[in-house]
């Protein structure tokens, strides 16, 4: 008992359950934002009135939306002093600031400018309406940024000397310049776009497939497919960029990911695994089963060129493999699907496909679009899962372990908050749901089609 | 240059002071309208007040999330020293802020807003009293040891911080009826005005009461009033703490709309103020051994002072901002403004 739920582990436990709630919500204030302030500037320019209708459509969804990912967000910035107040000691003269940077930069500017947005219609100009709105837009991805620039500091600390259990800074630039922070940060500012793009298209073709409003709805599922064509490939492209970057500077989490335990020898190429059994006990794999010459070809660029394996690090710094060799397989599987659907979808359009006649026949587009909604927040989340359990066992890369930077409360105290956070965050997301399904189901006021 | 450099950490604890006073005081009048939200007599009238902080209760909320960032930046070590310490206290009012928040949001599209507008009521009240303790326990002081908290995990309940707690629900309460008084007309306003009167008499007896006590416990706060001329610079802020409080009745009483606010505002300001002089050099107070001070608590030279450069520019940008945004809100609330439909 005391070895399995400890407070370490329960700790932990709690930072990934709130974490994996709290993501849901703004991941789509970050991409409906901006999706916004397009359909707002084309309301501006061309005085249609259908794309205001858009906006006030999409803006309830957005608050609803908005609103529990703010509330839903607060003890994640909590937590790193309750619950790792070693690690807020230790790495606080970065960590901490870039936390600090980004409520005042991002948080404030997205706040009040969403008071503007909702309530300001008929208080502002039109154009001042517009600015409010990017404003709300600007601080949203400001604060994915700031967020992301302290996460992938944790994934690839820099820019200082790390001396008596403590993080002293040398060079601030080098810190937030991090190898990682290229990488994490536009990885996951287009994964908003993407979530975002397929739940606008998915809920679009949802409304097509209903024949309500379809040349209302066509429209926004026209610009969700524009731009998810450039997109979803960006973001295969950033996700192999991800990958040679973790190659080169988290090496036993590339070798976990792919659960490669060996060197591969000189002269001989290493797999890439498509399905395995990993078997850590014994540090190889059961059974596998791979594409041969893969993951050199992947992540050195030549055929054979040597990825270090697992056995090359001890086992007390080994990340777990199966869940990283999984996560990362349903990620990357979900991302050429979107690909392939975003392809499906302009063929159709060549044919002339995509009218509001012929459109709701076309049922297994529609269907595999709204399917894309789930399916994209999937992927999401198993990134994040790649990505922080593949950090394992450190919460500073090589640096501070997970379990020495955990608060000691006892784990009783913890285990009760952890309870109340697992009942109260998937008892938000039902009436999440419920909420959100009964805006979608009322339809948008529309002046036309 | 070098005047500053040495004086980081105090300049941080006055920028800290200003975040930490601009969120008790905004955010403080919403919970305590929350509060009164739970006395009002009818659905329609819960919504008008609730209505009346409908479009800021999210940026002043946010002073909190910029509060905690900015203490986490410049003082680490109080950070993490002082969550983990008052974790009971702490993880209760992120559980209420939470359950508040969504409230106000889910009333919007329920069908039974009278449930929701309960729970934004009781979720307004579980913060305010998390705060009250957690204030209550730090004031108390903590067992921390070479930058660990020693003590246990339930030292903050105890006598002295349940009478904070208290202090800090009359006061809330108190600023929520000030904020009404100034927000709406009619029954609401007349109601408020006599809410505020009461809430103020408890809370001015409450925080008597508190200065009292940390007095005692801490004998240098004693020392350094009874030390001229230090004493002057210290005294004058309970001084005009009272002084505000006199205005405030005075205020009520004639009736006025926007002066009862104020002078709750300087209430807070001048309380917050005087007890910080009588601590400070200790950020952490200590009753057992010694005391976590600014210097030690603070983040290095470097940090505080690009933390210092940043926030020069930024902190005047969101002020004036905030400032945009309340004048386009001004006036009386209204049973439309709160909808956010056209109007």
């Amino acid at each position: 008992m005391d070895t399995l739920f400890d407070h370490v582990t329960l700790s932990r436990i709690q930072f990934a359950v709130t974490a994996h709630f709290h993501i849901l919500w703004p991941v789509l204030t970050v991409g409906l934002s901006i999706f916004l302030v397009l359909m707002e500037s084309l309301y501006l320019k061309t005085g249609d009135k259908r794309y205001y209708d858009h906006c006030r459509f999409w803006t309830k969804l957005f608050l609803l939306n908005f609103s529990i990912g703010v509330v839903s967000g607060i003890p994640m910035e909590f937590q790193f002093g309750t619950n790792w107040s070693p690690f807020s000691v230790a790495g606080g003269d970065f960590f901490g600031h870039m936390l600090g940077f980004e409520a005042a930069m991002a948080f404030m500017l997205e706040a009040t400018f969403l008071g503007v947005m909702v309530f300001g219609w008929k208080r502002v100009s039109p154009r001042m309406h517009l600015f409010a709105t990017s404003m709300v837009a600007l601080g949203g991805s400001l604060s994915a940024f700031w967020i992301m620039v302290a996460n992938s500091w944790m994934q690839t600390p820099t820019g200082g000397v790390f001396e008596n259990g403590r993080f002293i800074i040398t060079s601030r630039l080098d810190a937030i310049f991090n190898p990682d922070m290229p990488w994490g940060v536009s990885h996951m500012w287009v994964a908003c776009l993407e979530v975002s793009l397929f739940v606008v298209g998915g809920l679009s073709a949802w409304y097509i497939l209903k024949r309500r409003h379809a040349a209302f709805f066509l429209q926004s599922f026209k610009i969700a497919v524009v731009a998810a064509v450039l997109v979803a490939p960006l973001q295969i492209l950033l996700g192999d960029g991800s990958g040679i970057a973790v190659f080169h500077h988290q090496p036993a989490k590339l070798a976990a990911i792919e659960a490669h335990w060996e060197t591969n020898p000189p002269g001989r190429g290493a797999p890439e695994l498509l399905i395995a059994w990993p078997n850590q006990e014994e540090q190889k794999n059961d059974w596998a089963i791979g594409i041969p010459n893969g993951l050199s070809l992947l992540v050195t660029h030549s055929w054979t060129g040597p990825v270090k394996g697992l056995k090359e690090f001890p086992r007390s710094d080994q990340p777990p493999v199966t869940p990283l060799f999984y996560a990362f397989r349903v990620m990357v599987g979900i991302g050429f699907l979107l690909f392939f659907l975003v392809i499906w979808t302009l063929w159709a359009w060549k044919r002339g496909d995509l009218t509001p006649d012929r459109l709701p026949t076309r049922k297994w587009l529609l269907y595999s679009w709204i399917g894309a909604v789930p399916l994209s927040y999937l992927a999401m989340e198993t990134g994040w899962i790649t990505r922080e359990i593949g950090r394992q066992p450190w919460i500073l890369y090589n640096l501070l372990r997970t379990s020495d930077a955990a608060t000691m409360i006892p784990a009783a105290t913890v285990g009760t908050s952890l309870l109340t956070f697992a009942i109260l965050y998937p008892l938000l997301f039902i009436l999440f749901m419920g909420f959100a399904r009964r805006i979608i189901v009322k339809g948008p006021d529309t002046h036309a089609g | 240059m070098g005047a500053i450099e040495s004086h980081l950490p105090e300049i941080w604890l006055a920028i800290i002071g200003f975040f930490l006073l601009y969120y008790a005081i905004s955010d403080g009048a919403d919970l305590g309208v929350g509060i009164l939200s739970l006395a009002a007599t009818d659905e329609r009238e819960r919504g008008l007040i609730m209505g009346s902080i409908g479009s800021i209760w999210h940026d002043n909320q946010t002073w909190l999330v910029l509060l905690g960032g900015m203490l986490f930046g410049a003082f680490p070590l109080f950070y993490g020293v002082l969550l983990s310490a008052l974790y009971v206290p702490i993880l209760c009012m992120i559980f209420g802020l939470v359950f508040r928040g969504v409230s106000f949001e889910f009333r919007e599209n329920s069908r039974h807003p009278a449930v929701w507008s309960r729970c934004f009521g009781v979720g307004s009240l579980i913060v305010t009293l998390s705060q009250g303790f957690a204030l209550g326990g730090l004031l108390g002081g903590l067992d921390v040891r070479e930058g660990v908290f020693k003590g246990s995990v339930l030292g903050w309940a105890n006598p002295f911080s349940c009478l904070v707690a208290l202090g800090v629900l009359c006061g809330y309460v108190m600023l929520g009826s000030n904020f009404l008084v100034f927000k709406t007309a009619g029954p609401i306003q007349a109601r408020s005005y006599r809410t505020s009167f009461a809430a103020s008499l408890m809370t001015l007896g409450i925080s008597i009461l508190v200065h009292l006590f940390t007095a005692a416990k801490y004998p240098q706060m004693v020392r350094k009033l009874t030390t001229l001329p230090e004493a002057y610079y210290i005294a004058v802020f309970p001084v005009l703490a009272a002084f505000c409080f006199v205005m405030l009745f005075v205020s009520l009483r004639r009736k006025r709309e926007l002066a009862p606010l104020l002078c709750n505002a300087g209430i807070i300001l001048f309380s917050f103020i005087g007890l910080s002089l009588g601590m400070y050099p200790d950020m952490i107070p200590n009753v057992v051994s010694s005391a976590v001070t600014v210097h030690a608590a603070a983040a290095s030279k470097d940090t505080l002072e690009f933390m210092l450069q940043v926030t020069s520019v930024l902190l005047p940008v969101i002020l004036v901002y905030t400032g945009y945004k309340h004048r386009i809100f001004q006036g009386k609330v209204t049973t439309e403004a709160y909808s956010g439909k056209d109007e």
